[in-house]
């Protein structure tokens, strides 16, 4: 009775949050994102192609899209036999090796990033190795690079996968994998015509996830690639804080935004997809 | 089915690849080298106990501890009743409003932070903290509603439907049958709003001010000048502390299971 009855009073629960996020949030977000959307005061998306027409923002975006397709894609290669792992662990270890993988997550980036730092650097394990084994003359620049970012956003990023996955195996109806490998289905086969397009929603959500954390995340970015390697976010940030360009700074935000979303939506079409192949 | 050796393989590469960052960040807090070095000529507390004694970072603890704090009870004062509504009532536009309140998550944190400072902050002159709260409310907000919602789908609406049958008020109802029934589910929301806020760093990166600054930014501010192991000390200091609150809110939340 209570669920079914339109109420006028709901309106008063409703009424606060919603007027927080309108006043806090979606106006003060939409005014700084239809900044970009004029010129002198006229309407018109010339902001844009002025943005696309520098070298340097076109390499700035391209580099972001690279590394976060590259960081989703390798995650989710990774994270399945890991997540078919957990799964098929005895119960104990399962609730155990779920904590592990979530504790991560609850601590600062800045804590997560920092290990890198450490190694990668020019006085760092990884270069001492280099050039103990006789690799390098010199101790390498690796830190500042693209690789750099790539492997702490991939460390950042792939719980995020791997608990997405983990859900969806666990889902997965009772013992059609092994009825599969019963009827004569390879290792591969069971993972291609059966484990995959059973899981493929966790699958899309974890790499909805992944690719939005990744083009969003400004820690390991600034940390990890510095001025030298910028993405998206700390391009934005450097707009801002060394040129004062908040013009750029919201046609840089307008990018980020269509751009998860527009991720969003391809992997959710791509899941779709190979559910009807 | 048990797992292969190959999948088992592959897990225990995933979790040194994630956890390995880790070690090496806690046997850097323990150096006894004066600049960061890996592995550390040798261990001792000086790291530790230097942490404690900067200004800026006692300074800026108690600003992140104050905001995540304040943010936290905001975002449940204003979520609860969101839950609440769209649960138990016929709201004409339910899905507008659902979505209305999950674009803080959607919309890039440094996103949020710039439209802030530049059409709230600047505009009315806001002071740094209120600044800083608002829009961490703004952003945990999802977060209240989400898991509030969760837990209030799986409550039956009959034992509410009872209470008011024996008299009891709106209030009553939800003080005495809701809310006892939701516990769990608001101290997972607090638990994971007030790491959300502590840890938060794309929203605050334009929001803090001179003089006020959340921990994190601060951290990230004094790695640009000095490279030192007092970071790593520091970060192992806050990887103890969020497991402790972490544990702590599970140990309590399992009392109240049984209790």
């Amino acid at each position: 009775m209570l669920a079914t009855r339109p109420n006028p009073r709901s309106w008063l629960l409703l009424a606060p949050a919603l007027l927080f996020v309108l006043a806090f949030f979606l106006a003060p977000v939409t005014a700084l994102l239809l900044e970009s959307f004029k010129v002198d005061g006229v309407w018109g998306l010339g902001q844009f192609t002025r943005f696309f027409q520098d070298e340097l923002n076109r390499e700035v975006y391209v580099r972001t899209l690279r590394i976060a397709t590259a960081a989703t894609v390798l995650s989710a290669v990774v994270c399945y036999p890991a997540a078919q792992a957990i799964v098929r662990l005895p119960g104990k270890y399962r609730g155990l090796m779920t904590a592990i993988i979530i504790l991560p997550l609850m601590v600062n980036p800045i804590a997560r990033t920092y290990a890198w730092l450490v190694l990668l650097g020019r006085t760092g394990m990884v270069n001492d190795v280099i050039t103990g084994l006789g690799l390098s003359q010199e101790p390498l620049r690796l830190l500042y690079t693209e690789g750099a970012v790539f492997i702490g956003l991939l460390q950042l990023m792939m719980p995020l996968m791997l608990t997405s996955l983990v859900s969806a195996l666990e889902n997965l109806p009772g013992d059609v994998q092994s009825a599969a490998r019963s009827l004569g289905a390879n290792a591969w086969q069971v993972f291609w015509r059966v484990t995959l397009p059973l899981t493929r929603e966790g699958l899309v959500v974890g790499g909805t996830l992944v690719f939005t954390g990744c083009v969003t995340a400004y820690v390991t970015a600034a940390l990890l690639g510095g001025p030298r390697v910028l993405l998206l976010e700390t391009l934005l940030y450097q707009k801002v804080n060394v040129g004062s360009d908040y013009v750029a700074a919201s046609v840089i935000a307008v990018v980020l935004l269509v751009t998860t979303l527009l991720a969003n939506q391809l992997l959710r079409v791509i899941g779709r997809a190979r559910g009807q192949a | 089915m048990k797992a292969s050796r190959g999948n088992l393989l592959m897990l225990a590469l995933v979790l040194i690849f994630l956890l390995g960052p880790f070690l090496v960040v806690f046997l850097s807090a323990f150096s006894s080298g004066e600049t960061l070095a890996f592995p550390p000529p040798g261990y001792s507390w000086r790291w530790i106990g230097f942490v404690f004694t900067v200004a800026a970072f006692q300074s800026s603890f108690v600003v992140s501890l104050g905001v995540a704090v304040i943010a936290t009870l905001l975002s449940l004062l204003l979520g609860i009743p969101v839950a609440y509504a769209l649960s138990r009532y016929r709201v004409p536009g339910a899905e507008l409003i659902r979505t209305a309140l999950t674009t803080p998550l959607i919309i890039p944190g440094i996103v949020v932070g710039l439209g802030l400072l530049r059409y709230f902050i600047t505009l009315y002159n806001v002071p740094v903290y209120t600044g800083l709260i608002v829009g961490h409310t703004a952003l945990l907000i999802p977060y209240a509603v989400r898991v509030v919602s969760a837990s209030l789908g799986n409550l039956r609406v009959d034992i509410e439907d009872a209470a008011y049958t024996l008299g009891a008020t709106r209030l009553q109802v939800f003080g005495r049958v809701v809310l006892p029934n939701i516990r769990g589910a608001v101290i997972s929301a607090s638990i994971l709003a007030f790491i959300t806020s502590f840890n938060q760093v794309p929203v605050s990166l334009f929001l803090t001010g001179p003089g006020v600054s959340t921990l994190p930014i601060q951290m990230l501010s004094y790695m640009e000048y000095t490279f030192d192991p007092s970071i790593a000390a520091l970060s192992t200091v806050l990887v103890v502390f969020t497991m402790l609150i972490v544990l702590g809110a599970e140990r309590l939340l399992g009392i109240t299971r049984y209790v």
